[in-house]
């Protein structure tokens, strides 16, 4: 009898604990994926009265458009360039700031410091960075190279872009791999050395298979990231030129609204999660999350 | 008496002295690739001189100057959009950290039915891309009239379910025995939670106002979505539209970039622990 | 042949903290050497500065005549088993045992041979393709000495490899290593803060305390003639009694304690060595195995007597420890052991004598041993 008295009193209390971030969380996250779905199938112009249902048109659309293709194009070149090399650098920084170096805080920060800063403040500084006459170029003229217009020239914007974001997240993954390094028992190492290997083997053999789990999650964190990759292409090329940096967010974000066709967006942004689902569950199947 | 072996020794120091060379060398290279853009960026901002593209390019100005800051203020509606931002920011901060602790109580250390099922609701919700939500978030609020009102702009960030995971966790490795002894002295749940629970949980607290703050600071996609006229931009979404509209204006744009990102360096400067403490414990295993 | 030699071995760390201070130690080949002393005396630290996983700071580090300070461990021809067992986790049983042999360039067909043969030594065959979370702390024990055993070094270093059994296992476990060394006939270096099993396993006893080598010697040795306080108290347990007082000049030479006096006897040289102790702080030290109950048990020849009053017994099955004071020194408690026919009562006043071999007398200042 008691016991049930309790037990009353803990859902009561606890339903209002939680009742508030449920309700936001119903309108905001819950009931709007389900309404993406929906959306999807309609021909929903915010400026037009007329929302007709349309069924699988939006979708057959998105196949056939040329720009939404280029758009998947773009986001699995982008994707692919950026997570392993931004897992690689952030795992080499972290094994940098783990030795016994003087003023390590100093340059924690220092690799920290891109990560919190806001993405248009990077994306703004460095389009000073890649203009013509930027900096880039001028450090590549003084070692005799001559560069071109990285954000205007279509070969070479997406590539410019992909480097942003590296040098932005790797520091953010750093600190992920530096706690992972810590635990790893110092013993391990030494038993290592006695059994002869020297450094390079001691990081291939014990550091990465032991900082398997760190792997896991900072490349699933890097792919969901870099699929939905759209400040930057905001700020510094608008999907220009020729398409060449349109990433398929900023594709749902350009049809959605700009051209205010929700229902195509909706479709494009839910072709998009499809595709995170999908690399998402090939990583989780084939990919090894434990360190042993 | 033996004789000493002189080989592996002297070879292995030279070899250590120059790995030793090699390693600052390479940190100095690195620190310069990471910290560079913005002490071009700061240079910039304080150079009287407009023509940032004259070779060669130094990172010293040779003429100093304010007067961008100064029309940073003046010329934009930097003073409105700072406003913004600040409101937002800290309405979204306080309200994250109230919440998500409350909502991450009742988690830990409740038994409501439908506690398991809702929670991984929750958990998987963390798994839809952002981007589906963006169409159907903005219809909603479009029928509600809070397109282009702080409404819009704070409302759906008002709680994470990340703030609430973080502050679940935590709370369990407080231990029972607390919470037993508080029930027999007859406190309630909320007292617990408050009197409690709270006062040490300063790390995590801690932890979330800060990623909330960065987070909701810098937060750029939904507010270039919500937002329609220039009053109601929020810093980033400012800044982006500087950058179309001044575009040749680098020293402007420049000095915009600088004070924008000094609340977030002068956080992470202060608070560095729990930046690192948090984003460190997301990665490994419990 | 593998012979160990230290000789004036120094560690210093940054700052001046001295942390072994000029160690003179010679290990000869097939010697079983236990490096015993408090925490904090430098004993893995010594070892590892054997191992190479510590810099030398002065002295000389010899193997089988070669100086060998500035070698990395992998050319030192060592192997080491460490107390947390140091296991790769992601790597199999095989894995682990073959790994040093696979980075050494062995060939395919002998790393096989000879993890085989480590793993029936040991009891592992079946487990050869397990992970160490799979197994149990004995079983990974046996591993990590595995992996030591396949590399079939000069000296083998083992890192107090038994702290963290329970202790049923460790017994047995002291037996296996012991068995090991029998059979392999090789030098072993191992570090242990109990002294039990270092009187138990080693053919040779080095104590350390606070970096000093107190003594090296052979158990029986340590036990009978240790050559300071330190070392007297050290080893064997229950521990040996301490009574501080003072020698002087009557009648006859005495020392005297508070309530204690006993003449000093003429045999062993005792009056030679304690005379020119008088009226200088002495203390005088008896185990406790050798004080005997004068009413009940036969009369030793030579013996030295003494009153005690009993403060409480421990019986522990065949014997019984005996807690006790001297009278008017109640704050201060003694042990003796006898056997379990004799029950004492709390507050019984008994008299017990000790024979004069037995008798152990040490510098009140310098600690070392007088006689």
């Amino acid at each position: 009898m008691k016991l049930k008295v309790k037990n009353k009193e803990q859902s009561r209390t606890a339903y209002l604990f939680i009742g508030f971030p449920l309700l936001l969380f119903s309108i905001f996250t819950f009931f709007p994926i389900v309404f993406a779905f929906i959306i999807s199938f309609y021909d929903w112009n915010l400026l037009i009265p007329d929302k007709p249902f349309v069924g699988l048109a939006n979708y057959f659309e998105l196949f056939q458009d040329k720009v939404f293709l280029i758009a998947i194009k773009n986001t699995v070149v982008y994707t692919i360039g950026v997570v392993p090399i931004q897992t690689l650098l952030a795992l080499v920084l972290a094994f940098i700031m783990n030795q016994k170096l003087r003023g390590r805080a100093f340059f924690r920060l220092a690799f920290y410091v891109p990560a919190i800063t806001s993405s248009v403040v990077t994306s703004i500084i460095f389009v000073w960075i890649y203009a013509k006459p930027g900096l880039l170029n001028y450090l590549l003229s003084l070692v005799g190279m001559e560069g071109t217009d990285w954000l205007t020239n279509p070969s070479t914007a997406l590539f410019a872009i992909m480097v942003l974001n590296i040098w932005t997240t790797s520091g953010y993954f750093m600190i992920s791999f530096l706690a992972g390094l810590q635990s790893i028992p110092a013993s391990l190492y030494e038993a290592a050395k006695i059994d002869g290997a020297n450094q390079w083997q001691q990081f291939w053999k014990i550091t990465v298979p032991m900082v398997r789990p760190v792997t896991y999650f900072v490349v699933v964190l890097g792919l969901i990231g870099c699929f939905q990759v759209f400040d930057q292409i905001y700020v510094m090329s608008s999907g220009g030129p020729v398409n060449s940096t349109t990433t398929m967010s900023y594709f749902t974000y350009n049809n959605s609204f700009k051209y205010f066709r929700l229902g195509y967006g909706a479709a494009s942004a839910i072709v998009l999660a499809i595709i995170i689902f999908g690399a998402t569950w090939l990583q989780k199947k084939y990919v090894p999350s434990e360190a042993y | 008496m033996s004789h000493p072996r002189p080989t592996k020794s002297d070879r292995a120091m030279k070899n250590l002295k120059l790995q030793k060379l090699l390693f600052y060398g390479l940190l100095f290279v690195m620190t310069a690739i990471y910290l560079g853009p913005f002490l071009f960026s700061l240079s910039i901002s304080f150079n009287a001189e407009q023509d940032v593209f004259s070779w060669p390019i130094k990172l010293l100005p040779e003429e100093w100057t304010l007067d961008n800051y100064q029309r940073v203020w003046q010329d934009l509606p930097f003073g409105t959009w700072l406003l913004n931002s600040v409101t937002i920011t800290v309405i979204q901060t306080i309200c994250n950290v109230f919440f998500a602790s409350l909502a991450g109580f009742a988690f830990a250390r409740l038994d409501f039915p439908g506690k398991n099922i809702i929670f991984s609701l929750l958990l998987a919700s963390l798994m839809i891309p952002g981007i589906v939500l963006l169409v159907p978030k903005f219809i909603i609020l479009n029928e509600f009239h809070l397109i282009n009102t702080y409404g819009g702009l704070i409302l759906p960030g008002l709680v994470s379910v990340v703030n609430i995971f973080l502050m679940k966790q935590f709370f369990e490795t407080i231990p029972k025995d607390l919470e037993e002894a508080a029930l027999i002295d007859g406190c309630s749940y909320f007292r617990i939670f408050w009197q409690i629970f709270l006062p040490v949980s300063k790390p995590a607290l801690a932890a979330v106002a800060i990623y909330t703050f960065q987070g909701s600071w810098n937060e750029f996609m939904w507010p270039v979505i919500v937002t329609t006229t220039r009053d109601m931009f929020t810093l980033p979404v400012g800044m982006a539209f500087l950058k179309n509209e001044f575009s040749v204006q680098w020293p402007l744009l420049m000095a915009g970039t600088i004070l924008i990102s000094l609340p977030t360096i002068a956080i992470f400067l202060i608070f560095q622990r729990y930046f690192v403490q948090g984003v460190a414990s997301a990665g490994l295993k419990e | 042949m593998a012979t160990v030699q230290l000789n004036q071995l120094k560690k210093v760390y940054d700052k001046d903290v001295v942390a072994i201070k000029g160690a003179d130690v010679t290990i000869n080949d097939k010697e079983f050497v236990v490096l015993v002393g408090p925490s904090g005396c430098g004993k893995s630290t010594l070892l590892r500065m054997i191992a190479g996983l510590e810099e030398i700071s002065g002295g000389d580090l010899m193997i089988d005549g070669d100086r060998v300070n500035d070698l990395s461990p992998k050319d030192r021809d060592i192997a080491m088993v460490f107390q947390n067992y140091a296991l790769y986790p992601h790597m199999t049983v095989f894995e682990n045992m073959a790994f040093g042999l696979k980075l050494r360039k062995y060939p395919k067909a002998e790393i096989k041979a000879r993890v085989e043969e480590a793993a029936g030594f040991l009891g592992l065959t079946e487990y050869l393709e397990r992970r160490p979370k799979e197994m149990s702390g004995g079983q990974r024990q046996r591993v990590a000495i595995g992996r030591a055993l396949v590399r079939q070094p000069k000296v083998f270093l083992f890192d107090e490899p038994l702290s963290n059994l329970d202790a049923k296992l460790r017994v047995q476990m002291r037996i296996e290593i012991k068995r090991l060394h029998q059979q392999l006939q090789a030098t072993m270096i191992y570090v242990t803060h109990d002294q039990i099993e270092a009187m138990t396993m080693g053919d040779k006893i080095v104590v350390l305390k606070d970096g000093v080598v107190q003594q090296v010697d052979s158990p029986m040795n340590l036990f009978n003639n240790p050559s300071n306080k330190f070392v007297a108290g050290f080893i064997g347990s229950p521990s040996m009694n301490f009574l501080n007082g003072t020698i002087e000049q009557g009648n006859e030479l005495k020392f005297v304690a508070g309530s204690v006096s006993f003449g000093i006897p003429n045999e062993l040289q005792l009056r030679e060595k304690l005379s020119p102790f008088v009226g200088k702080p002495v203390t005088f030290g008896f185990r406790p195995e050798y004080l005997y109950d004068k009413s009940t048990e036969r009369q030793v020849q030579l013996s030295v007597d003494m009153n005690i009053t009993i403060d409480v017994t421990e019986p522990i099955g065949s014997e019984a420890f005996n807690y006790f004071h001297f009278a008017g020194m109640e704050d201060q408690t003694y042990c003796f052991r006898s056997s379990s026919a004799n029950q004492y009562q709390s507050g019984q006043k008994v008299e017990v004598g000790i024979d004069i071999n037995r008798l152990r007398f040490f510098d009140g200042e310098t600690e070392a041993r007088i006689a």
